[in-house]
C-alpha cells in the first residue's frame, strides 16, 4: 500500500509538471490554432536561465524563478511577434513546420552555450531528507514544487476568471469575430498567450530542474509529452490540461513501478503516454473536455 | 502541335497529346540528357561524394513517399522515419538469411506499407492534428519497442553482408557506386510512378480527399480507403528507402530512424515544395548539401580557434541553420524550392522568345 501511495504521490508532482507545461500549449492552440512543438525548448530556456541567475548572478531563488519566468515569457511574446504572427490561418502542416524550425533554432541557440551538453543542478537551498506523510516519503523539493505548481495553478485560474486581460483571451478563444467587434485587440491576445506559454513552460522546468536536476535532452522531452496530456484532456480545454497531466503523471509512475519488473529493459514511463494517446484517438479522439469538431457538408 | 521543340503557349488538340507526360521534345531530350548526366556523374566523384549523393537519392525516395500521404492526401505523418526504420529492420532480417537485395527491397517496402497501413485506421475517425498525433505517437513506440527486442539487438548494430549481382561482387572500393546506381534506378521507377498516379483515378482521388472529403464522398469515392491506400503507398516508398539506407550503410540503427529524421524528411519536403515531384529531389538536395556543408564550417570554426569551453559548435550550427533554413523558407517561399524551378522553367519554354 505505501508503495503504491509513493508512486501515486510522485506521480501527482510529476502530473502537475506535465500540468503546467500543457497549460501553456493549451493557451496557445485555443488563441490561435497554432500547434507548439517548441514548447520543450521553452522548458528547457527556462529551467537553465533560472540557473544561470543563481549561479552567475548570485540571486536567491526566488528571484532567480521571477527573472527566469519574466524572460521567458519575453521571449515567447518575441518569437511570436516574429514569427508566429505570419503563420495564424496558414495551413496546419504549416504552422506544425513552422514550430518544429523554431523548436530547432531554440536547440541550436542552447547548443550555443555551455548547457548544450550535460547536467546541473540548482545549488542547494533546501534542506535534505524531508517529510513523512500518510506512510510516503516527501523530499522537501518534491514539497517546494508542489506548492509551486499549486500557487501558480491557482494565479492563472484568478487571472482567467477574474481579470480583464484574462477574460479578453478568453473571448478571443471562444469567438474571434465576436471578440474583435467587441474591441477585444486579437494581435495583442495572440502575442500573450505565447508570453503566458513561455511563463508556465520557465515554471514547468524550474520544478523539474528542483527535483530531478537539469538535463537539455531530459528537459526538452518533457515537451513532447505534452502531446499525450492534450489529447487526453482535449486539445482546447484549460481544465482538460490540468486533469489529463495529473492523471497522465500518475499512469506513468503506476507503469513504470508495476510493469518494469516484467518489461526486460524497463522504461514503460517512456512509451506508457503514448499508449494511451493511441487508444484515446482510436475511442474518444476529442479526449475528455475538448470540444468535438462538428463538420457540416 | 506546330513546333514540338518549341512552343510559346499550349496547342494541344487531341486527347492523347494532353495525355502525354513532355509537352515539348525539348523538355524530353533535356531530361534525358539530365539523367545521362547523373549516370556518369559518380564516376568523376570521390567515394565520399558519391556517399553523399547516395544519401540524397535514398532520401529522395522517402520524401516521395512523404509527398503521397502528406503532399497529394494531405494526412500529416510525422512518422516517416519509423516507417523507413521498418523497411531497414525487414531488411536487417531477411539479408543475412541469403535473399538476393532486388527482392528484399520490395519486401521491405510491403512490410513498410502494412505498418503504414495500421498507423493509417485512425485517419478512418480523426484528422489533421490528431492524425498527426497519432503518427508521433508510432514513431515513439517504433523506437522504443525496437530498443527492447533481443531480435532486433535493442537498437544497436545490425550488420548487413555486402552483396553481389550477376557475378559483380560488391566491395569496399565499389560499395558506394554500386548502390549510388541501385538507388538511382529505384529512385526513378518510384518518381515515375508518383507522376503518373495523379493521372490515375487512385490519384485524383486522393487530391479530392484532401480538399474536402465529404464533397469526395458524396462524388462516389470512398475516402476511408483512400486515406489508408495513401498512408500505405507512402509507407511502400519509406520502407524501399530504409532498406536502400541499410544496405548503403551496411548496419542498421536505431539512431538513423528517430523522430529526428522524421522530422528532417518532412523539412525536405517542405523546403523542396510540398506535393510536388522535383520539390522530392531539391528539398532533400539542399538540406543534405546544407548539412555537410554546417559540418565544414563547423570545423573551419573549430580550427580557427574561436571555441569556448563547454559548447560543441557542430551541435549547435547544425539545429541552428536547419531551423533558420525552415522558418524562412515557410515566411518567404511557402511554395518551397519547386516555385523556383518553376520560374526558371517557364522561362525556357519559350526561350528564345521572350512570350
Amino acid at each position: 500500500m505505501s508503495f503504491f501511495l509513493q508512486l501515486l504521490f510522485s506521480g501527482v508532482v510529476l502530473g502537475l509538471v506535465y500540468a503546467l507545461a500543457a497549460l501553456g500549449f493549451v493557451l496557445i492552440y485555443k488563441a490561435s490554432r497554432v500547434v507548439n512543438f517548441a514548447q520543450g525548448q521553452f522548458i528547457a530556456i527556462g529551467a537553465f536561465l533560472a540557473y544561470w541567475a543563481m549561479v552567475a548572478l548570485g540571486a536567491p531563488f526566488l528571484v532567480a524563478a521571477a527573472l527566469a519566468l519574466a524572460l521567458t515569457a519575453l521571449l515567447g511574446f518575441g518569437v511570436e511577434r516574429v514569427f508566429l504572427k505570419r503563420m495564424v490561418g496558414q495551413p496546419i502542416i504549416s504552422v506544425i513546420m513552422a514550430t518544429i524550425g523554431l523548436a530547432s533554432l531554440l536547440d541550436g541557440l542552447i547548443h550555443l552555450t555551455p548547457f548544450g551538453a550535460g547536467n546541473f543542478s540548482y545549488p542547494a537551498f533546501l534542506p535534505s531528507g524531508g517529510v513523512t506523510l500518510l506512510g510516503v516519503q516527501v523530499s522537501y523539493p518534491q514539497l517546494l514544487a508542489l506548492g509551486f505548481t499549486l500557487a501558480f495553478l491557482a494565479l492563472f485560474t484568478w487571472f482567467f476568471q477574474r481579470s480583464t486581460l484574462g477574460i479578453a483571451m478568453r473571448s478571443v478563444a471562444d469567438d474571434q469575430m465576436a471578440a474583435m467587434s467587441l474591441g477585444v485587440s486579437v494581435e495583442k491576445v495572440f502575442a500573450l498567450a505565447w508570453a503566458a506559454a513561455g511563463l508556465t513552460a520557465a515554471a514547468a522546468g524550474i520544478v523539474v530542474g528542483t527535483i530531478a536536476g537539469l538535463n537539455l535532452d531530459g528537459l526538452v522531452h518533457i515537451g513532447l509529452r505534452v502531446f499525450p496530456v492534450v489529447i487526453l484532456g482535449g486539445l482546447d480545454s484549460i481544465p482538460g490540461a490540468v486533469v489529463a497531466g495529473i492523471l497522465i503523471g500518475v499512469l506513468e509512475n503506476l507503469a513504470a513501478g508495476y510493469l518494469d519488473p516484467f518489461v526486460p529493459g524497463g522504461g514503460t514511463r517512456d512509451v506508457f503516454p503514448f499508449l494511451v494517446l493511441l487508444l484515446v484517438l482510436w475511442f474518444k479522439p476529442h479526449g475528455l473536455f475538448g470540444t468535438e469538431e462538428i463538420e457540416r457538408v | 502541335m506546330r513546333n514540338p521543340w518549341a512552343q510559346t503557349g499550349n496547342y494541344r488538340t487531341r486527347y492523347e497529346q494532353d495525355a502525354s507526360i513532355f509537352a515539348t521534345h525539348r523538355e524530353l531530350v533535356s531530361l534525358l540528357l539530365f539523367l545521362g548526366f547523373l549516370l556518369v556523374l559518380p564516376q568523376f566523384l570521390s567515394r565520399t561524394q558519391v556517399f553523399i549523393l547516395d544519401l540524397i537519392l535514398v532520401y529522395s525516395i522517402a520524401v516521395l513517399g512523404l509527398n503521397i500521404t502528406t503532399g497529394y492526401a494531405g494526412l500529416i505523418n510525422i512518422g516517416q522515419a519509423a516507417f523507413m526504420g521498418v523497411g531497414a529492420y525487414t531488411a536487417a532480417l531477411l539479408a543475412p538469411a541469403g535473399l538476393p537485395f532486388y527482392l528484399v527491397l520490395p519486401a521491405a517496402g510491403l512490410t513498410g506499407a502494412f505498418f503504414g497501413y495500421l498507423v493509417g485506421i485512425p485517419s478512418l475517425r480523426v484528422k489533421h492534428l490528431y492524425l498527426a498525433m497519432a503518427t508521433l505517437a508510432f514513431q515513439v513506440v517504433f523506437e522504443w519497442t525496437v530498443g527492447h527486442l533481443p531480435l532486433l539487438n535493442q537498437g544497436g548494430a545490425m550488420p548487413l553482408p555486402r552483396v553481389s549481382l550477376l557475378g559483380y561482387e560488391v566491395g569496399f572500393r565499389n560499395h558506394y557506386h554500386f548502390w549510388y546506381y541501385v538507388s538511382f534506378a529505384v529512385l526513378v521507377l518510384l518518381a515515375l510512378f508518383f507522376r503518373n498516379l495523379l493521372r490515375t483515378k487512385y490519384g485524383r482521388a486522393l487530391v479530392a480527399v484532401r480538399d474536402n472529403d465529404r464533397a469526395a464522398d458524396a462524388m462516389g469515392m470512398d475516402p476511408g480507403r483512400t486515406k489508408l491506400f495513401a498512408f500505405a503507398l507512402g509507407a511502400f516508398y519509406a520502407g524501399v528507402a530504409g532498406a536502400l539506407y541499410a544496405y548503403l550503410s551496411r548496419a542498421v540503427v536505431i539512431e538513423d530512424y528517430t523522430f529526428a529524421v522524421s522530422i528532417k524528411l518532412l523539412a525536405m519536403a517542405i523546403v523542396g515544395g510540398l506535393g510536388t515531384l522535383v520539390g522530392s529531389f531539391l528539398g532533400p538536395a539542399f538540406l543534405e548539401l546544407l548539412d555537410v556543408n554546417m559540418e565544414a564550417l563547423s570545423n573551419l570554426i573549430k580550427a580557427l580557434g574561436f571555441s569556448v569551453a563547454g559548447v560543441d559548435v557542430a551541435s549547435a550550427l547544425r539545429p541552428l541553420a536547419f531551423g533558420l533554413v525552415i522558418v524562412l523558407f515557410l515566411v518567404f517561399e511557402p511554395r518551397g524550392l519547386y516555385n523556383w524551378w518553376r520560374v526558371v522553367r517557364s522561362y525556357f519554354r519559350t526561350w528564345p522568345f521572350r512570350y
